[in-house]
């Protein structure tokens, strides 16, 4: 049987230079060339990832159990929201703190929206969790507590510190920090992805009737999705809240979870790194669109959309995985 | 000893009593037919024992066990697999994954969430030997939707038996697929272990007289005739409603 294993497993050798040539840019390029950069890239980057590790979390959700959630900003914002009040209220920006309760506030938050949310799919789903997000969005708009007077949202944020009297994070530091974080949280998603947890996902995606007959507690498999899925997005909010210095119920609302949904979407839900290429993409032609035409950016998101669905519909991560296996195979060989 | 027992079990779907009162019991190893024109409510009692309907009155007893208000998938923890009148496989993904699938379904380990699937290596190999013996193993990396619908039947009745069920529901297996395909199917099910109990719903006659040692007749939702398939046969009650399809009885009792 080892051998059959081996036979299915096996790649044509030219590949591995390939890989190791690539895998030397994406070092060079997200490990070493930011610290040479401007901190506004160096922030353009930083966005980048924390966008990335959202949507890589939120497609647990959306891609592989294939439920359309438009409500997972409500977690992001809750994360972000905590460290906003540790910080104005009690002037708390202790990562060893905030990060751990902003995590937690979400998963908690997430544990109770899921059981709700839960009860539909389909486009049911799509409206329940984003009635649950404008929920979080009206909260923190009208309670006092949770905005800073004379505004919307909660100003004032500093990057993290870490209790080590006398050194303060900078910029670049704080780049290294979401890029080991994100990197993390990425590994951990395609290990979950990839074990029969994570391929029961896709199961009940394709037929959740059939797989309550094979034996799946298909409702609990997706609580679970659910709820790691929005863990995810709490991190990513923690950091957000670190990296935007303001935090706002925009935050929490529907255009926010818009985001990852658009970068799943245009990067490729069937695959675990689309997303990260839908966050690239979307927040790079942001950053080109708010220099040369701010206004039109919905337009110009528009138009990626568009761009995407016609020439590339299974999204362009799944494009570019496609022309890579052309290239790493010189015979034209593809093999799933 | 009983594999399977039901008590006075009804549904209603918004009036029309899909299945009325039906009572009968299975021994251990029985293969048992049910049989009936379209709408008996066949389909429907399978739901009822399957758990995918939950009954308006009766009850359900499996090995002695109530299981009457067990979802699903506890009941195929306890033993029970089911082929679809329609193919349930998942037709988007490949033969493979769905046979892995399969047969994680019923493992402990089916939570786990830090291990590769394909680190499974017994699952795996196992999953392999299913393979070969169904004969798609040189299919695996095809999606089920890219086989025939014989093929297709041939992999559910096999992924069924997979799960080393106790009891095994099998829904029309003879639907859509050629004589040939029937033969093998009647082949499957007669080697099967005889400690194996069968119900099997269907229309094909070869199927029904070739495999049951019982046959219950179903007609809007009641049970009209029980017993020995030359029981089935003779009764005046029967006859009069396969008036239309009477050669059917008739080529049975032929052969
Ligand atoms: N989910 C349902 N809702 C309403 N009526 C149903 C449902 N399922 C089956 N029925 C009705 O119950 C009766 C029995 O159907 P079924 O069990 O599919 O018959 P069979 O499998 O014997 O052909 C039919 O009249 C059918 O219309
Ligand atoms: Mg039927």
């Amino acid at each position: 049987m080892g051998a059959i294993d081996q036979e299915a497993l096996a790649r044509p050798r030219q590949e591995k230079w390939i890989s190791v040539v690539a895998y030397g840019i994406a070092v060079i390029v997200v490990g070493i060339l930011p610290a040479f950069l401007s901190s506004y890239i160096q922030g353009v980057i930083t966005r980048f990832l924390i966008f990335a590790l959202f949507s890589v979390g939120y497609n647990v959700v959306f891609g592989y159990l294939g439920l359309p959630s438009l409500g997972h900003a409500a977690y992001f914002g809750a994360g972000g929201y905590v460290i906003a009040v540790l910080k104005m209220h009690y002037d708390i920006d202790l990562f060893w703190v905030g990060a751990p309760l902003g995590i937690l506030m979400a998963t908690f938050i997430a544990a109770m929206f899921g059981i709700l949310a839960l009860r539909v799919s389909g486009i049911y789903f799509l409206l329940v969790t984003f009635a649950l997000g404008q929920l979080l969005y009206s909260v923190a708009w009208n309670v006092k507590w949770l905005n800073t007077p004379g505004m919307q949202g909660i100003a004032g944020l500093s990057l993290p510190s870490f209790g080590t009297g006398g050194w303060t994070l900078d910029p670049i530091s704080f780049y290294y920090l979401v890029l080991v974080i994100t990197v993390i949280c990425i590994y951990l998603i395609r290990k979950i992805a990839n074990s029969p947890f994570g391929h029961a996902l896709i199961g009940i995606r394709e037929g959740e009737g059939r797989m309550r007959t094979l034996g799946y507690n298909t409702w609990l498999y997706k609580y679970f999705a659910f709820v790691i899925s929005v863990i995810f997005s709490g991190v990513a909010g923690v950091l957000f809240g670190y990296y935007n210095y303001v935090i706002s119920p925009t935050h929490l609302g529907v255009g926010t979870s818009f985001l990852p949904m658009c970068m799943c979407i245009i990067g490729g839900t069937g695959t675990l790194l689309g997303p990260v290429i839908g966050a690239a993409l979307i927040i790079f032609v942001e950053l080109f669109a708010s220099i040369m035409t701010p206004e039109r950016w919905p337009l110009t998101l528009g138009g990626l959309f568009v761009l995407t669905i016609m020439f590339a519909r299974e999204g362009v991560g799944v494009y570019l995985a496609k022309l890579w296996n052309k290239m790493s195979h010189p015979y034209g060989s593809i093999k799933s | 000893m009983e594999a399977l027992r039901v008590e006075d079990l009804s549904i209603n779907f918004g009036g029309v009593k899909a299945v009325n009162n039906v009572s009968f019991s299975v021994e251990v190893g029985k293969r048992l037919a049910i049989i009936g024109p379209n709408g008996a409510g066949k389909t429907t009692l399978f739901n009822l024992i399957n758990g995918q309907l939950s009954p308006t009155a009766g009850r359900i007893l499996f090995f002695d066990q109530d299981v009457t208000d067990l979802p699903t998938h506890r009941r195929a923890h306890l033993g029970q697999a089911r082929a679809f009148q329609l193919i349930s496989l998942l037709q988007n993904l490949t033969v493979l994954e769905n046979t892995l699938l399969t047969l994680h379904g019923t493992k402990p380990h089916r939570f786990k969430m830090f291990r590769q699937i394909r680190d499974f290596k017994e699952v795996f190999g196992q999953a392999v030997d299913e393979l070969k013996k169904v004969g798609l193993w040189e299919k695996r990396d095809e999606l089920v939707q890219n086989l025939s619908y014989g093929e297709q039947r041939r992999l559910e009745i096999y992924l069924g038996l997979c799960m080393q069920p106790k009891l095994l529901l099998l829904d029309e297996p003879s639907a859509g697929s050629t004589k040939e395909e029937c033969t093998d199917i009647i082949g499957i099910i007669k080697n099967l272990e005889s400690d194996i109990t069968v119900l099997i719903v269907d229309h094909d006659m070869d199927m029904v007289f070739g495999l049951a040692e019982r046959i219950i007749v179903l007609h809007y939702g009641e049970i009209i005739a029980d017993g020995t398939p030359e029981e089935v046969q003779t009764d005046q009650r029967v006859r009069e409603i396969y008036m239309g399809v009477e050669e059917c009885i008739d080529y049975a009792s032929d052969r």
